[in-house]
């Protein structure tokens, strides 16, 4: 009853605003259009006649696919930055902690990178705007995740999601990416924890959604760690706990040792996802499940999760968009219908 | 009767065009501004019509033009209006409007390739200029406390009697940056640097961005090649510009002295690439505004054309739209005008 009443005194203007954003989205004719385009520019044209406008005017000729991937992500940034500008709390709080992702793939490229040895002038320009902060151009001073810890993250709002990464050990590939889900796990489990605080229609809509990444995260990790050297119990600690599978599901994916043993839960997504290039893969299964859900939550009205979906929407049209561009640059059509659709 | 309500009768006209003569006819038609065009052609996509790349190219013009006009405005040159109305161009003359636009933007790239080079170049001298003139003033206060053995707070020499040989880093960061940048020294090693630090009091010109800001100097002193790296891996992170200091004033002074030679060389090849540029532009600013219009007028002729129907039997194109029948001379007119 309080979220109806008083939701928009505060945060009124900005539901109205992302509710327009979201009607934006390009629909079943655009994308039938799009996949018809035999070059780049017509590709332009067409986006010039939606919701994107001349975004593109002021490129140059040759148009590329990294041009449009960055022209992409930068209205996307723009967006969403004038959202978080206009917002008060809690809706603030929220929105921040959905940049905590991105600050985490920040923060594993740049470590990456260092140990690439690429300069660290090369590989700022290619971090996500939403999640930069002051102290990330310094985290390549860094050896061990504890003077990773003690030197850059203390001060930033990743610092208690660190705690369980602490280690002495020299940060190399694969310690790079348990950091990576061991971070991610303790941030989806806060993210959770602080929807849940919110209560009312937010804390439905967004469990739903982040139970759902949860159990995403827990397979890939589970069907991406069969060949490399992780133990079950290493791997059951990178494990997001508030999904659906746990605890039982999560036992079971702990002692999984094979793809066919993962398939136990879910079996509807894995139906028909097979692991031969006609089917579709687990993954684009799991994209459709997500935009169903995300789509799900815009049917609801007075609550946060519909900034959260959108953003989420709005990143999986700009892959399709630089998947069919990809396509139509490459000249190989065979693929190009493989996007998610988001509008049936 | 119909001026009571406000409204004209309209009658549905259809046009019978012959190719070469439609784009004359048109540009007559948008000048009475009296007609609506009805699109005859509502499936096809904007990328299969029939005038596609002519609309194409009249969005590359607009394209340089508004880069003209950005360069205009950065500059602040006054941009002049036409007093008349610029008609349509034929389409022999959108070649040599394109190829105007080619030229002068290719121009205007290079003055600015070569402005930019110019520029980053006097400011990294500048604050170069700004770091010699404040590190004089550190090494200044530190100078007698060298001689002394009682530890003084300016530099952290142990009282065993030798001063310590302490490296040190000079260079100059945004003001904004300065706080957490002394955090993560601080943090990273230990406390065992020092710092100090002097605001450049105007705003000088960021070598990268080729903005001004506000910008402070800063030297680092330390001991040892471990700090030293740590402190370099954190400039680089904070992007500061670091700057090579000798130690010995002599040194310094000579270094000053060079650095405000340049620097006077360059401000004088600068000014010179300025007045170029001023000279480029204001040329382009008299007729920028005619040439858009003039652009756009064929941008609206083409998207126009687009909407026919092209009778391949007949070898002509088919236009239908409304015309209030009051004007119907002044439409036959601007038609035979046209032919």
């Amino acid at each position: 009853m309080k979220d109806d009443l008083f939701f928009n005194i505060d945060h009124g203007y900005l539901e109205g605003l992302c509710r327009g954003f979201k009607s934006g989205i390009l629909k079943a004719p655009d994308y039938h259009n799009l996949v018809q385009c035999e070059t780049l520019e017509d590709l332009r044209l067409h986006l010039h006649s939606t919701d994107y406008g001349s975004f593109l005017a002021n490129e140059a000729s040759p148009l590329t696919v990294n041009v449009i991937d960055d022209r992409l992500r930068d209205k996307l940034v723009q967006e969403f930055q004038h959202l978080r500008n206009a917002s008060y709390e809690p809706l603030s709080t929220f929105l921040d902690y959905i940049t905590y992702a991105y600050m985490i793939d920040n923060i594993v490229l740049l470590i990456t990178g260092t140990l690439h040895q690429r300069a660290i002038g090369d590989l700022l320009p290619r971090c996500h705007p939403l999640g930069t902060f002051e102290q990330l151009g310094a985290i390549t001073i860094a050896d061990t995740p504890a003077q990773l810890y003690s030197a850059v993250l203390v001060d930033t709002p990743l610092a208690p999601y660190f705690i369980d990464c602490i280690s002495e050990h020299d940060l190399d590939e694969m310690n790079v990416e348990i950091i990576r889900s061991t971070l991610y796990k303790a941030y989806l489990d806060d993210f959770f924890k602080f929807c849940k605080d919110l209560g009312g229609v937010t804390a439905d809509v967004m469990c739903e959604i982040l139970a759902f990444e949860a159990d995403r995260r827990a397979f890939m990790i589970t069907i991406n760690s069969f060949d490399t050297g992780l133990t079950q119990d290493e791997r059951a600690k990178l494990y997001p706990t508030c999904g659906h599978l746990h605890p039982d599901g999560l036992a079971e994916l702990r002692r999984a040792d094979s793809y066919e043993a993962v398939k136990e839960e879910y079996k509807l997504l894995f139906e028909g996802a097979g692991s031969s290039t006609g089917d579709k893969t687990i993954e684009d299964k799991f994209f459709e499940h997500e935009v169903k859900l995300n789509m799900n939550a815009f049917l609801r009205q007075f609550h946060f999760g519909i900034f959260y979906a959108y953003l989420k929407l709005k990143e999986q049209e700009n892959r399709n968009i630089i998947w069919i561009a990809e396509c139509i640059a490459q000249r190989h059509r065979s693929r190009i219908d493989n996007y998610i659709p988001i509008f049936p | 009767m119909s001026t009571i309500f406000r409204s004209e009768e309209m009658t549905l006209c259809q046009l019978f065009l012959q190719p070469e003569a439609a784009y004359s006819c048109i540009s007559e038609l948008g000048e009475l501004g009296i007609v609506q065009f009805r699109d005859l052609n509502p499936n096809v996509n904007a990328f299969q019509r029939k005038f596609v790349n002519e609309v194409r190219r009249c969005e590359e013009m607009g394209r340089k033009l508004r880069f003209l006009e950005t360069e205009i405005k950065k500059d602040s040159l006054p941009i002049y209006d036409p007093e008349d109305n610029p008609e349509a161009p034929k389409p022999r003359e959108m070649i040599d409007l394109e190829a105007t636009f080619e030229k002068l933007d290719h121009e205007l790239k290079e003055i600015n390739t070569n402005a930019d080079a110019l520029k980053r170049n006097f400011s990294e001298l500048t604050e170069l200029k700004h770091n010699l003139s404040m590190t004089q003033l550190f090494f200044n206060d530190a100078r007698p406390s060298d001689q002394d053995i009682m530890p003084t707070r300016e530099m952290e020499i142990v009282t065993s009697g030798q001063p310590l040989k302490l490296g040190f880093i000079t260079g100059v960061i945004p003001r904004e940056r300065m706080l957490a940048f002394e955090r993560m020294l601080w943090r990273v090693c230990r406390g065992n640097v020092f710092l100090k630090q002097a605001e450049i009091p105007e705003q000088v010109e960021d070598p990268i961005t080729n903005e001004k800001v506000y910008k402070t100097v800063f030297v680092i002193f330390f001991q040892g090649e471990q700090l030293k790296n740590r402190v370099q891996k954190i400039c680089e992170g904070f992007r500061a510009n670091i700057y090579p200091c000798p130690e010995n004033p002599q040194e310094r002074r000579e270094l000053a002295m060079g650095v405000m030679t340049r620097l006077e060389d360059l401000s004088v090849v600068l000014h010179q690439t300025q007045e170029h540029r001023q000279r480029v532009l204001a040329a382009t600013s008299r007729n920028l505004r005619t040439w858009q219009i003039k652009v756009r007028k064929i941008k609206a002729i083409y998207h126009t054309m687009n909407m026919f129907n092209n009778d391949v039997a007949r070898k002509c194109l088919i236009a239908e739209c409304w015309a209030p029948v009051t004007e119907l001379d002044r439409i036959q007119l601007a038609l035979r005008k046209g032919t």
